[in-house]
């Protein structure tokens, strides 16, 4: 079976079981932890929190923020997840699949009721959906649906549909540690130099430090790089992620005739599908031609041509 | 504030999420998961900072619209989508507007979209569903 | 207002294919022009629009001027190299068919050969400051910097996901080849070749050997456009333009679309192929004659599953058991194309195209009434259906 094969077939499993058996919320509905998220939030709402407000509010007495619902029942610090829990036998699939990191991407909440302090609430969850994998910001990944419901006794209070997005990770914020710079002093000899506009000169700037960056609008990356969201949104803002420089060759040529400024006969370029997704063309040094082949692994390395122009390229992996 | 015309725009609410912000919010909504605490931790999993977590958001949505809507609106639901992250020192800009009034089990609700943006773009998109009941004195 | 069947080619030019023509580009193309003015039974004089493609050396006004054409009405380009071919055709039919020109000629002159060779690395192409150049600047600068190259990374990956070979490229050649030898005006008049000829050819950039590649040439080629009802008081059977269509697709780059899901298609293609069909209200299966555009071979095969004659990936069975010679169900370039004729960025074809329909062609398919033309592949492209009637 393939990856995609094992998670689909371990997400039908999981659906199959259905909701998970209750869990109770470590403490009751409390004013106390009320107080600490009013705080924390900024939100003076007295309706929560003054006494003499809320006995002659709609509510007739104090009761709890409804976005606090899924607070009640988080397990904290040192909780752990029941056995039977659908969204961590997902999750520990999808570790398994090397899938490692987590990121809450929607959620939907309905109440039915406002909570009153003194009220103990517990939630019930099953696995709804599982779809991927998907090329995101922040590495491939696949979206994990739940549905959760929080019930107080036998009635139910508040609902909620969750997607995660579970992810290779792939961004890195600093310089990547050991990309491999080379000094390629003949490729100064007459190279084609790149057109640099305003909005690939990141890239570029990226290679000459070792970094290879892709272009991110929100969720989406793009390469080559433009001025504009691949969704429409003119008012976004571009940033970008580092890639890992981790990859496999996804078609490439070997280059016999004519002769190419700055390259040494025949040379190879490859297409590499990068693990975050998207493809990035590059030389693929230091490989004879007869061991290159779809699917090969690489990692990238920079060519340092001068002060003005380091090249993206690859290397066979180690 | 009886009747709400649709198109109303809602004063918006700008949020400052300094690291304490963060901090404390994940902390508050019971999240410990590092990436919303510990610098370290958020960048080796390949983040540039600690961000804010979706309870928080979930939350700050709410105080949005009830900021607006007063201390007795009830708040049926609440339906975000994150975009990109909410790294720690970003400042967040809510802005909203009533688009609709729809009827659910005979009471009446508004329907208010909810946008939170933040230096790299829109960090969350919303809507949220209220009921204004009548006050009687 | 319909297109369809509103113009006509009534003339068709062209000098001789060279190496070396030994003259300037402007005057292969005063030449070329003339000729199908001849062709067409009509002068200089009678010319009120020129349209010629962006890349094209010699500008309208200074064939105008060789020629003393008068006053031009109409002057159009069509960009994104040999992708144009098909699209200068439409953009005269549009002009005739609306009025706004009556006698409109297209053409294409260049020293390809002798000048400035295609085949070479273009630093101009890497180096133009505009959008062209930013995406240039991620592709030439890592040494995909020849159109072969540029056609090898997708060939590549159309091997891999289809598990075709090389030979079946080369079977393309083989055709090609076979039918220049029959034609006096082919470069390769009298040279046919075989497919171990092919695989014993040296490497270009792998995949592609060196005959996966068209030749390089000098010559110039021009057509006259009039509408239908004019072209049938002229000497010649009319070509009636029954579709003509330009196509770019999502995600589109300038031969380097490597970024699509599905790298091993043209999808361009695709989009001319459907408003053709559509136009026409034809399907494959009434082409009488295909001239597929066919600078590189792997082109030629993805052409096919584009155009609808096969599925995907399937293009190397469908070849299989002469289906393209010259008595098969789908003759392909009948005049030897880019690969045995001469490379004149499509226009040749086109003037294929019409000595099949007038029944003047050097290998005449019998019965010819429907050709289909192709321009330029992986560029945003066009193509014609043009008719005998």
């Amino acid at each position: 079976m393939t990856e995609t094969e094992r998670i689909e077939a371990a997400a039908e499993r999981i659906a199959a079981l259905g909701a998970s058996a209750p869990v109770s919320g470590r403490d009751p509905v409390n004013q106390a932890m009320v107080n600490n998220w009013t705080e924390a939030l900024g939100d003076d709402n007295p309706v929560y929190t003054d006494h003499d407000f809320a006995e002659s509010s709609v509510h007739g007495g104090l009761v709890a923020p409804p976005a606090m619902a899924q607070v009640w029942t988080m397990r904290g610090l040192h909780g752990t997840r029941a056995d039977d829990d659908p969204l961590g036998a997902m999750m520990a699939v999808l570790d398994e699949e090397g899938f490692t990191s987590v990121v809450a991407t929607n959620s939907t909440q309905t109440y039915h009721r406002y909570l009153r302090p003194g009220e103990h609430v517990a939630a019930s969850t099953r696995l709804e959906d599982v779809t991927g994998p998907k090329r995101t910001a922040l590495g491939e990944g696949w979206f994990v649906t739940t549905r959760t419901t929080w019930s107080a006794g036998a009635e139910v209070v508040a609902e909620m549909t969750f997607r995660v997005l579970k992810f290779r990770p792939s961004a890195r914020a600093a310089a990547p540690e050991g990309a491999r710079i080379i000094d390629a002093p003949e490729y100064a000899d007459g190279v084609l130099r790149p057109v640099i506009s305003r909005d690939t000169e990141f890239f570029w700037q990226g290679t000459k430090v070792g970094e290879l960056r892709i272009q991110r609008w929100g969720e989406t990356l793009r390469h080559p790089p433009g001025p504009v969201d691949p969704g429409g949104d003119l008012d976004a803002k571009p940033d970008y992620v580092v890639a890992r420089g981790t990859g496999k060759v996804y078609s490439y040529v070997v280059h016999h005739h004519p002769k190419v400024p700055g390259k040494r006969l025949p040379f190879v370029v490859a297409l590499v599908e990068l693990d975050e997704g998207v493809r990035v063309l590059g030389e693929l040094i230091d490989a004879d031609p007869a061991d290159v082949h779809i699917g090969l692994p690489v990692q990238a390395v920079f060519l340092r041509v001068d002060d003005e122009l380091t090249l993206p390229a690859w290397e066979v992996a180690t | 504030m009886t009747n709400v015309e649709i198109g109303t725009t809602l004063p918006p609410m700008m949020i400052h999420a300094t690291p304490t912000f963060v901090i404390s919010t994940a902390l508050a909504t019971r999240d410990f998961q590092d990436v919303h605490h510990d610098r370290d931790a958020a960048v080796a999993r390949g983040s540039k900072d600690i961000f804010l977590n979706i309870l928080t958001d979930n939350g700050l949505v709410q105080r949005f619209v009830t900021d607006w809507a007063g201390p007795e609106a009830l708040v049926r639901s609440i339906d975000i989508s994150l975009g990109v992250p909410c790294y720690a020192n970003d400042t967040l800009t809510f802005t909203g507007t009533v688009v609709d009034r729809v009827t659910v089990d005979g009471e009446q609700r508004y329907v208010i979209e909810v946008t939170g943006k933040g230096s790299l773009g829109d960090h969350v998109r919303g809507t949220v569903h209220i009921a204004r009941p009548e006050v009687t004195l | 207002m319909n297109l369809s069947g509103a113009a006509a080619i009534a003339g068709i030019g062209a000098t001789e294919f060279s190496k070396d023509s030994g003259r300037s580009e402007l005057r292969l193309a005063s030449e070329a022009v003339h000729a199908a003015l001849t062709d067409a039974g009509l002068a200089p004089s009678d010319v009120d629009g020129l349209v010629t493609f962006t890349m094209d050396g010699n500008a309208e006004i200074a064939v105008a001027r060789e020629l003393g054409i008068g006053d031009l009405r109409f002057f159009s380009r069509v960009h994104y190299g040999g992708g144009a071919a098909a699209a200068t055709v439409q953009q005269a039919a549009m002009a005739v068919a609306t009025g706004t020109a009556d006698v409109v000629v297209a053409y294409r002159a260049f020293n390809e050969r002798s000048g400035q060779r295609f085949g070479q690395v273009s630093s101009a192409a890497a180096q133009q400051v505009n959008t062209s150049g930013v995406d240039n600047s991620f592709t030439y600068p890592m040494g995909i910097a020849t159109p072969a190259a540029t056609v090898a990374m997708l060939a590549r990956r159309y091997l891999h996901d289809y598990g075709a070979s090389s030979e079946d490229f080369g079977r393309i050649a083989v055709i090609d080849r076979k039918h220049a030898a029959t034609n006096p005006n082919a470069w390769f008049h009298g040279k046919p070749i075989t497919l171990d000829d092919h695989q014993a050819s040296r490497w270009i950039a792998e995949p592609l050997r060196l005959l996966d590649c068209c030749q390089e040439s000098d010559g110039g080629v021009a057509l006259v456009i009039v509408s239908a009802d004019r072209a049938r008081e002229l000497p010649h059977p009319p070509a009636v333009v029954r579709a003509a269509a330009q196509g770019s697709g999502p995600d589109q780059y300038v031969m380097t679309s490597y970024y699509r899901h599905d790298l091993a298609a043209l999808p361009e293609m695709n989009v001319v192929g459907r408003q053709l069909w559509q136009q026409a209200g034809i399907a494959p299966s009434d082409v009488d004659v295909a001239v597929l555009y066919d600078h590189f071979t792997p082109y030629v095969l993805l052409q096919l599953e584009e155009l609808g004659f096969c599925r995907r990936g399937e293009a190397k069975d469908f070849i299989a058991d002469g289906r393209l010679e010259l008595d098969g169900s789908l003759p392909l370039n009948p005049h030897g194309g880019q690969l045995g004729e001469a490379y004149i960025h499509g226009m040749n074809g086109i003037a294929e195209a019409v000595r099949q329909l007038r029944g003047t062609a050097a290998n005449q398919i019998p019965d010819a009434h429907t050709v289909l033309v192709t321009a330029g592949t992986g560029v945003p492209t066009s193509g014609l259906i043009l008719t005998s009637s």
